[in-house]
């Protein structure tokens, strides 16, 4: 899995390319850790190329939540494909990630 | 006697690199059948996964020698099978119940989410391995 991001003017936008598994799940944390780290507290994170992810890639998305919460934003996720979609309705995480179309979405109402 | 449309199998160590192996060989697979579809490919890739991620993350070993991980996947006919082992293992550790975490828990969710995403879960346990059987009513013509 392939990590990049790119600061905008409302939030910064973080791409996770490939597979969200158990092997790449702590390097997603320590790169939205990062990111935040940085100064941006609004992250979207784009998974329009993250064509798997299982339970261990939801918990770090949801430690990155948290992460970005404590540091007084947000953090929300776009383009999300078939595969990750089926992942958050079957563990009902999709009532607590809010899931944009495209990046520039998630934050356009704030 | 069962009829084998395709299968693949692999054999490891517990760890993060077989993951990535597993997961070639089940896109390689559904290369294989394109009879299967979209949605059965999805789900029994997750819970093979899930099942096999479980085992690098948890299982200990009994003795000296470390635990390995086994996956053998047949798809038959209108049925997906695959066999996840934990070999050289410790029987798993308490009941395998699948949990409930709170909504902002970041681990605890895999076993429901295997039971979602499976037809039938079986565990069978013999001579220091742990076997998940996994199947999937498959939903092809």
């Amino acid at each position: 899995m392939e990590f990049s991001y790119e600061v905008k003017d409302s939030y910064a936008e973080v791409k996770a390319d490939g597979r969200l598994n158990m092997v790449s799940a702590p390097k997603l944390r320590e790169f939205v850790t990062d990111v935040i780290a940085g100064g941006s507290n609004r992250i979207v994170v784009n998974l329009e190329n993250t064509a798997f992810m299982d339970s261990s890639g939801l918990g770090a998305l949801i430690g990155c939540l948290k992460a970005a919460r404590q540091a007084g934003g947000d953090l929300r996720i776009a383009a999300v494909q078939p595969q990750v979609k089926m992942v958050l309705q079957l563990t009902s995480m999709d009532k607590v990630l809010t899931s944009y179309g495209s990046a520039d979405e998630a934050f356009s109402n704030d | 006697m069962t009829n084998v449309l395709a299968s693949r199998s692999f054999r490891g160590p517990a760890a993060d690199e077989s993951i990535e192996a597993v997961h070639n060989h089940l896109d390689s697979l559904w290369l294989d059948v394109p009879f299967v579809g979209d949605m059965d490919q999805m789900t029994f890739t997750t819970a093979v996964i899930e099942s096999a991620s479980n085992i690098v993350q948890h299982a200990e070993p009994v003795g000296q020698d470390p635990v390995e991980l086994g996956v053998d996947i047949e798809v038959q006919p209108a049925l997906l099978q695959a066999r996840v082992s934990a070999y050289n293992a410790k029987p798993p550790f308490g009941p395998m119940i699948p949990g409930s975490p709170d909504e902002d828990a970041e681990s605890g969710r895999g076993l429901a989410l295997i039971e979602a995403l499976v037809t039938t879960v079986t565990f069978e346990r013999q001579d220091g391995t742990n076997t998940w059987v996994l199947t999937r009513t498959s939903q092809h013509d």
